[in-house]
């Protein structure tokens, strides 16, 4: 065992490598689950289906700009346009489901908000499978650049570099705009109490509505991100990295946004790293799928021990 | 004050239902071909993991999107000990014995998944849930030791009675027929006892019930075990009817067509649960029949009608609808489009009609009284 750790110095690089470029997705798309339930304690069940169509916007705006052909500075221009098309689609979406399926139920009984996420969630994922691709999957133009960073043991690729590079920019950006803008402090008010909020003069429905935006923009970079790394995006494609984004929040402490973003780093290391540490032991061998069924055992365990997260502080059980 | 909910509407006990539907699915015996019978199978099989759903998400309040779970432990229990084809087990247990197995093994498996979680809120469990059902699925995938993986396992034990065995069609729907009947008591008796107050208390309201002496965690666990022995039993007369057990049928989508049966038909109430399972199951499996491809191809002309004006719309916009298929093809399109369609009715019946079509009694009493809004919840 020891063998082995000590002659695969680059295998165990790779999966840290590859355990943060998962990560930094899951982060992205884990923000818009935990400051939608922050202000309206509500599990944004189609925000999976919001990653979605973010990633198939920037796919139409990748392929009208030539697809696989496009060079130079053209590639720039392209992967920037694709993210504002997918901010932009999604924004849209997350908007719409919230005025056609959150706002009518927002003083009904508990579950009635949730399971008409579910029906937004089914909808979405089936008519773009269903409606438009018929069960096919669309390939991504694989138009980044080749090349990588070398770094000791690390090899990181500029793909890689640049995913990690955007979602953290997007991270940042997010972070001042709830705590160094005026959208932000009303955002972090009704959070606390919407009651009191509104009180203060807070539009409480703006707030909630930009919530929602904020949360949208972050998980449409994250669907170009994900579709340059992963090139296949389908309809369905926003259930498991949804679930796992989830279960990112929850890990971090569901309602806190650095919570979210350490969730989603964590989750992705523990995924990639402790599947394979699972497979050093000797008779173990664990196929790539159970990368999801360490992701899920996790949320059972943090759910058991520590449901207000593993760095959460603030009581959230029976909130 | 329970009686009548709009004075001067008189409403047919449920036994009453019970016997309808009992005496519908018999003529249907009776006098249809297979091809209908297994319709009504499917119906009946759906309205019956409906009824176990319905104890949990309707009574109990509790959001379970795995429910597919505890399908898949019911098909699987007589599977791996009811087929020579099983990897890991030698010999046949006879039908009999493994049908409660699998009952017990909904339960047993209910409960494990259900003690971590149920103290938790809400929301949790949904989540939880869901992440459940996906791993049994892929368990079943990987463990090929037990389960033979994708290429699954066929040829079951069936079940027998004297020197006859349970092998067509129709045996099988009156089994399951019989199976709907037991399940529809049992879950009526329950939810006219102490117990299904308890639940509805703890729907309303998880800390007045608490606060009222009801032990939570226990009615919970309680639900969640006989939602789950249901979903089991289901399964385990699934297996040998379709005689095929892999895990390609234990998707997502088994969880998502059982909770929106329940939904649209109506939370709580056993008869608006049938009524779902026969729009939601039976109408897109009646629209493939040729009889009624014939009956649709009657009203050919409307479809031409209509392709008339869809051709003038296309003349004079940019846009190109193109046309509307042949009534032939309408089954298919609606099977294939169902799941965009739940997606929609289940948004809709939530905005505006959140009890249901065919709400329970009390939960209608509910609804149509004023409420105040929660003050500071979601």
């Amino acid at each position: 065992m020891t063998v082995i750790f000590l002659t695969s110095a680059e295998f165990w690089a790779d999966q840290l490598v590859n355990g943060l470029t998962t990560g930094s997705i899951y982060a992205l798309i884990a923000l818009g689950y935990t400051m939608v339930y922050g202000v309206l304690q509500l599990i944004n069940f189609a925000h999976g289906e919001v990653f979605m169509i973010g990633s198939f916007a920037g796919y139409g705006v990748l392929v009208a700009m030539g697809g696989d052909d496009t060079s130079g500075a053209m590639i720039a221009l392209a992967l920037v346009l694709a993210m504002i098309a997918a901010s932009a689609a999604s924004m849209g979406t997350a908007l719409a489901i919230e005025r056609i399926a959150y706002r009518p139920l927002r003083n009904a009984p508990r579950l009635a908000p949730l399971i008409s996420a579910i029906g937004v969630s089914v909808f979405l994922s089936h008519l773009v499978d269903d409606g438009f691709l018929t069960g096919r999957s669309k390939y991504y133009p694989s138009i980044f650049p080749d090349g990588a960073l070398e770094l000791g043991p690390l090899t990181i690729s500029a793909l890689q570099i640049f995913l990690m590079g955007s979602s953290l920019a997007m991270m940042g950006g997010l972070w001042w705009v709830i705590q160094r803008t005026k959208l932000g402090r009303g955002i972090r008010a009704v959070a606390e109490s919407r009651d009191n909020a509104s009180l203060m003069g807070i539009d409480v429905n703006r707030a909630i509505v930009v919530t929602f935006a904020l949360g949208a923009i972050m998980a449409g970079v994250a669907g170009v991100l994900y579709g340059l790394f992963y090139s296949a995006i389908r309809g369905s494609m926003g259930f498991i990295p949804g679930v796992k984004a989830f279960t990112a929040a929850v890990l971090g402490g569901i309602g806190s946004v650095q919570g979210a973003v350490i969730g989603g780093y964590f989750l992705g290391l523990t995924e990639t790293v402790g599947r394979e540490l699972l497979n050093e032991i000797p008779g173990v061998s664990l196929p790539n799928q159970w990368k999801d069924v360490v992701a899920f055992s996790l949320l059972v365990l943090v759910l058991i021990f520590r449901p207000n997260g593993i760095f959460g502080q603030k009581e959230t059980k029976r909130a | 004050m329970l009686e009548s909910v709009r004075p001067g509407v008189p409403r047919l006990p449920e036994w009453a239902h019970a016997l309808i539907f009992l005496i519908v699915g018999l003529l249907g015996w009776y006098f249809l071909d297979d091809t209908w019978v297994r319709m009504l199978f499917l119906v009946t099989l759906y309205a019956t993991l409906g009824m176990g759903l319905n104890v949990v998400v309707g009574l109990a309040g509790l959001l379970d999107l795995g429910f597919v779970a505890f399908f898949a432990t019911g098909a699987y229990v007589v599977a791996i000990w009811g087929a020579p084809i099983s990897p890991s087990v030698d010999g046949v247990v006879n039908y009999w014995v493994l049908l409660p197995m699998a009952v017990f093994a909904g339960a047993g498996i209910g409960m494990l998944l259900g003690l971590p979680v149920l103290p938790l809120r809400g929301d949790y469990l949904a989540i939880v849930t869901l992440g459940f059902g996906e791993i049994i699925r892929i368990l079943a995938l990987n463990m090929d030791d037990y389960t033979r993986g994708s290429s699954g396992i066929f040829a079951l034990a069936k079940p027998d009675y004297g020197a006859e065995t349970v092998d067509s069609v129709r045996e099988f729907f009156i089994m399951i027929l019989i199976a709907a009947m037991a399940v529809w008591f049992v879950t009526a008796r329950l939810r006219d006892s102490k117990v299904g107050r308890a639940w509805e208390a703890i729907r309303e309201d998880e800390d007045v019930a608490q606060g009222m002496g009801i032990n939570t965690v226990r009615y919970k666990l309680m639900a969640f075990a006989i939602g789950a022995s249901i979903g089991a039993l289901g399964g385990a007369i699934y297996a040998p009817f379709v005689d095929f057990v892999a895990p390609a049928q234990f998707s997502l989508i088994v969880s998502i067509n059982v909770l929106a049966l329940v939904i649209i038909g109506g939370m709580g109430n056993t008869t608006g649960v049938i009524a779902g399972s026969a729009m939601l199951i039976g109408v897109p499996e009646l629209l493939q029949f040729q009889e009624t491809a014939d009956v649709l191809a009657k009203f050919e002309w409307l479809r031409d009608g209509l392709n008339v004006f869809i051709d003038g719309f296309n003349a004079v916009s940019f846009a190109d609808l193109g046309k509307l298929p042949p009534s032939e093809e309408w089954g298919d399109k609606l099977a294939l489009y169902r799941f965009i369609v739940f997606g929609a009715l289940l948004v809709m019946v939530m905005v505006l009609r959140p009890s249901g079509l065919f709400p329970s009694r009390r939960r209608e009493l509910e609804f149509t009284a004023e409420e105040p809004a929660p003050a500071g919840s979601a």
